[in-house]
């Protein structure tokens, strides 16, 4: 707990620096003074066996930006930071990765990130890699996680929809409490109340998971951040939108969930 | 006086008139016809000096022969004739009228043995059944001495195929004989080499094995007469058949090493038989069979795994290795370095209690020398104090541990390791002058070499036909550690090409003092699971995983361990019973108060006190001896002097009767020839044996009397004579000198 504290401590005193000296490389790819539309790119980081922050994207037609890519890059961009700082995960600081669910490349990548699942649609292709992907020893953290989006759309459902394509038999469970190894992994987060809410996202951030053989004593396959929006934290984290007590919250939570997805 | 002078002048009036008809030869006739003069000469003054022959004859039934009769299974063999070997031994002694027999009893008085595992009295050889289990001949001789020490003995006849397959050698048997001044007599019966036989030689089989090993064992095949044939070695555990290997036969009288795949799965002593089914006009078909007792243990076996960071290997290996039973893989990955105002932070994952583990990498032996074996991921050298650095090296050393390391950016060189003591113990030079890792990494496709493709550690797939192919199938790895030379006696299991075409080391081992140390150089290992190429049921990596952990924890001592010498015996022989015992930090205990409790395959249970033996910190010793057939266990503990528990060790052993007689059954002619020679008798095949009571008359030994034989009334010499005189007469007919 002592230790937990001091990492805390410390934590909040990088956070301050990255802030003060943050500087987008993610920004510096074509196209990127808009939120990107394609799925992949060719400029993704090349599997060298460091650690990569993939965000999985998916099929947009709407004319605004994709809603895969809110709060990129400077979400990953920020959180990268910490967690290199924070731990020794020994990860691309200054680059991150885009994929579709297709992509082979992917499980080179044992961690992917996805957000606005309400919008989530998958093909055939994309379905079958994500069960092969997550039953293999791939994990997903879902979030940026409305219970609706635009307003109108049950988010839940359409995740849960998509989701039961991967798994027909999967059930999702609520984690209720911090007793499960995903809030140990590094932070001891011992509470569920800390973990902030940005905006108006439901009434309260819920964590629901799946489990292999929907069996919570084994690995957990996906983490649903649902009601939840860490990476809204991670990206404001330098403008002074958020308390830092909450913003430090959301990175303890999201880095826990990196680490459990690495390790576990 | 007037004779010799005689006989020197005629001899010299013979020379003078010899020189003088061949002084005007030349060349070949003056050789020739002088060397028959020479030779006339010589025959003629032999027979003038009436030359006698003295010999020691022994005295007709004043003295003792004792006769030993080969009674082992092996006389069955039928290569005597056609007949069984010891069809000779009845005809020739099996009743009273039977010839050798007669023959000797009518010069001697006869003692008649039996021997096999034991040697004793016997009237006639009617009464063998050639049914021992095991042949000792230096017992027998030894017995037999012994009965007739003090009588009068001319020889003793040893009737056998001396297939001995005693443990001791006959070195002493033979010392005892020539003191006693009793020569030996060996008869050999059988064929001094076999013309058709198939024979499973040898079989190397771990004493313990952990259930569901995955185990690859050599059978050592010999054979003649069956060069090129393909035959398959089958094993059967308890009768039932858990694999199978085709084998070319090799060329006659060679070995062949054969590598046999099988898994265990019953726990408990199991007998495993390794079988060639019986070819056609095979002449021991009896050896084609080898038995081998495994006790297969349901245990965890603990393994530390040290990870110097958050990075996706451990999670894929224990996924792996949970799927194991016997396998309990605790993970200490650190995931964040120490600063100055805390130490290094670390994730634990599998421990036994809150506190397995809670400082870290342990501090002490005693607490690091609970774990069977230890896997040491990517972290740099300097994480240890210097002590822990020892630690890791007398791990393998002296606790007798498995260390495996693997490849990452803090590994091997490039994580200082070059010097320290673990670099001495691993089997690749590691080279001193790193700058650390290179990106991008090497992509390697990995293959295993010659030696790889059978080992243990690199089973990934059940059938070794289809391992080559599922290797050539796996996506290729990366490896920031360029290793290119194993140590001498290292073993280079897998290797790797990268994109360039360029070879390095990826996997290999060696023994280490007690132990065994291995380096395995990519980071990610886990690519033979995750791969978008592999498939989901795809058990590979999981095969890889379990299979190489399992052979790291192979044969790892416990503080206490049992060696029962023989491993097999038959009922009635001592067994010496050789137990280790150490303290918490594998050092041997010689003060304590050790006891063997052995029970018998009927559930009796006796306790023995077990001695140390002062030659060996830690060593004890008891004999007992099996009273019944079947499986006794024995079970060793104790406490030491400050009456701390030891712990227990326990083993197997099987007591039944064995097959010995018929391995290596062709009769051992230059192990007779020994035992004659040493002893002053005289070595005998079957087929001269009629020769032998003559033989035994003139030995020299027991009561003899001299007997006198002119020499110049032999009948040699006048053929001599005749000779020398015909032959000048036609050689001087054919070359017109006469």
């Amino acid at each position: 707990m002592q230790r937990g504290r001091m990492l805390v401590v410390a934590g909040t005193v990088i956070l301050a620096a990255l802030v003060a000296g943050t500087t987008t490389t993610l920004a510096q790819r074509p196209g990127s003074n808009r939120a990107p539309q394609q799925q992949s790119y060719s400029g993704n980081v090349r599997y060298d066996g460091k650690f990569v922050f993939v965000r999985m994207s998916y099929a947009w037609s709407g004319g605004r930006g994709a809603p895969w890519a809110h709060d990129w890059p400077v979400g990953e961009e920020h959180f990268l930071k910490i967690l290199t700082s924070i731990s020794n995960v020994d990860a691309h600081v200054d680059a991150s990765s885009i994929m579709h669910f297709s992509d082979p490349e992917l499980f080179k990548f044992p961690v992917a990130y996805l957000v606005e699942p309400g919008y989530w649609y998958m093909s055939q292709d994309d379905v079958t890699n994500l069960r092969a992907y997550l039953l293999k020893g791939g994990f997903l953290i879902v979030d940026d996680f409305p219970y609706r989006t635009g307003g109108r759309i049950d988010t839940w459902g359409n995740f849960e929809e998509q989701m039961s394509r991967v798994f027909p038999e999967g059930k999702w469970v609520e984690l209720t409490d911090a007793s499960h190894p995903i809030f140990h992994s590094f932070f001891e987060v011992n509470s569920l109340d800390i973990v902030p809410m940005a905006y108006n996202l439901g009434d309260k951030p819920r964590f629901m998971a799946l489990f292999e053989d929907n069996d919570p004593k084994k690995r957990m396959l996906c983490i649903a951040n649902y009601q939840n929006d860490l990476s809204e934290f991670w990206e404001f984290s330098e403008e002074g939108r958020y308390l830092v007590q909450d913003s430090n919250e959301a990175y303890k939570v999201g880095v826990n969930q990196f680490i459990y997805g690495i390790t576990h | 006086m007037w004779l010799t002078a005689a006989i020197v002048a005629a001899g010299a009036l013979y020379a003078l008139w010899t020189y003088r008809q061949v002084a005007a030869l030349q060349g070949r006739d003056r050789v020739v016809l002088l060397a028959t003069r020479v030779g006339l000469f010589a025959v003629v003054l032999f027979g003038l000096l009436r030359p006698m022959l003295l010999l020691k004859v022994a005295v007709p039934q004043q003295n003792f022969v004792g006769i030993l009769l080969d009674d082992s299974r092996s006389m069955q063999v039928a290569d005597h004739n056609d007949k069984p070997r010891g069809s000779f031994t009845t005809d020739e002694f099996g009743s009273a009228n039977a010839p050798l027999l007669a023959a000797l009893g009518k010069r001697f008085n006869l003692r008649i043995f039996r021997f096999s595992s034991n040697a004793e009295r016997l009237q006639y050889a009617n009464d063998l059944k050639f049914e021992g289990t095991a042949t000792r001949l230096g017992d027998a001789l030894d017995r037999a001495r012994a009965e007739l020490s003090g009588l009068p003995v001319a020889g003793m006849v040893v009737v056998t195929d001396g297939s001995d397959n005693a443990d001791r050698t006959i070195d002493e048997s033979i010392a005892g004989l020539k003191a006693a001044g009793m020569p030996v007599f060996p008869v050999g019966v059988g064929k001094e080499r076999l013309t058709r036989d198939i024979q499973v030689t040898r079989v190397e089989t771990p004493r313990l094995a952990l259930r569901g090993a995955a185990l690859v064992l050599d059978a050592v095949v010999t054979q003649v007469g069956y060069a090129g044939q393909k035959v398959n070695l089958v094993v059967e555990d308890n009768g039932r058949v858990v694999g199978t290997q085709q084998v070319v036969l090799p060329g006659d009288g060679e070995s062949q090493t054969v590598k046999v795949r099988l898994k265990t799965s019953d726990v408990g002593p199991r007998t495993f038989q390794f079988s060639i089914a019986p070819q056609p006009g095979e002449e021991v078909a009896q050896n084609n069979k080898r038995d081998a007792l495994i006790d297969v243990v349901n245990r965890r076996e603990k393994v530390l795994y040290l990870e110097g960071e958050p990075r996706p290997e451990p999670k894929f290996v224990r996924q792996a290795t949970d799927k194991d039973d016997n396998l309990q893989v605790v993970l200490l990955q650190r995931t964040a370095e120490a600063t100055v105002s805390a130490p290094d932070k670390f994730l634990r994952l599998g421990v036994d209690d809150k506190d397995e583990l809670l400082g870290g990498f342990p501090a002490k032996r005693e607490d690091l020398y609970k774990y069977k074996s230890i896997i040491l991921g990517t972290v740099e050298a300097s994480a240890f104090t210097p002590e822990q650095q020892r630690m890791l090296e007398d791990f393998v050393d002296i606790r007798g541990g498995g260390l495996l390391a693997l490849g990452g950016p803090r590994s091997f060189s490039e994580g200082g390791w070059a010097g320290t003591p673990l670099g001495d113990a691993l089997p690749v030079v590691l080279d001193r002058g790193s700058r650390g890792p290179q990106y991008p990494p090497a992509e390697l496709l990995v293959k295993p070499t010659r030696t790889g493709v059978s080992h243990p550690s690199t089973q990934i797939t059940d059938q070794a036909d289809a391992a080559l192919d599922k290797w050539r199938d796996l996506p290729t790895v990366t490896s920031l550690n360029p290793l290119r030379e194993a140590k001498p006696g290292a073993n280079v299991l897998l290797t790797g090409v990268d994109e360039r075409g360029r070879e390095q080391s990826v996997m290999a081992a060696q023994r280490y003092g007690r132990g065994k140390t291995i380096v395995l150089t990519p980071q990610d290992t886990w690519l033979w699971r995750m791969h978008q190429k592999m498939d989901v049921k795809d058990p590979t990596f999981h095969n890889f995983w379990q299979r190489l952990v399992r052979w790291l924890v192979d044969g790892v001592p416990d503080r206490v361990s049992i060696t029962p010498t023989p491993a097999r015996v038959q009922k009635g022989e001592p067994v010496s019973l050789s137990a280790e015992v150490l303290d918490k930090e594998f050092k041997g205990v010689n003060d304590g108060r050790v006891t063997a409790q052995i029970t018998s395959p009927s559930g009796k249970t006796e306790d023995v006190p077990m001695e140390w033996t002062v030659e060996h910190d830690g060593e004890y010793r008891a004999r007992f001896t099996p009273a019944e057939d079947g499986l006794y266990k024995v079970s060793v503990g104790g406490l030491t002097g400050k009456g701390e528990d030891v712990g227990r060790g326990t083993a197997s052993l099987r007591v039944a009767p064995s097959d010995n007689e018929y391995f290596d059954a062709a009769m051992r002619a230059p192990l007779l020839q020994r035992l004659a020679d040493e002893t002053e008798g005289r070595f005998y095949r079957a087929k001269d044996v009629s020769q032998l009571p003559e033989a035994i008359t003139y030995s020299g030994k027991g009561i003899t009397m001299v007997e006198e034989r002119e020499l110049w009334d032999m009948p040699v010499m006048l053929v001599m004579l005749l000779g020398f005189m015909g032959g000048e007469w036609l050689y001087r007919r054919r070359r017109g000198l006469a």
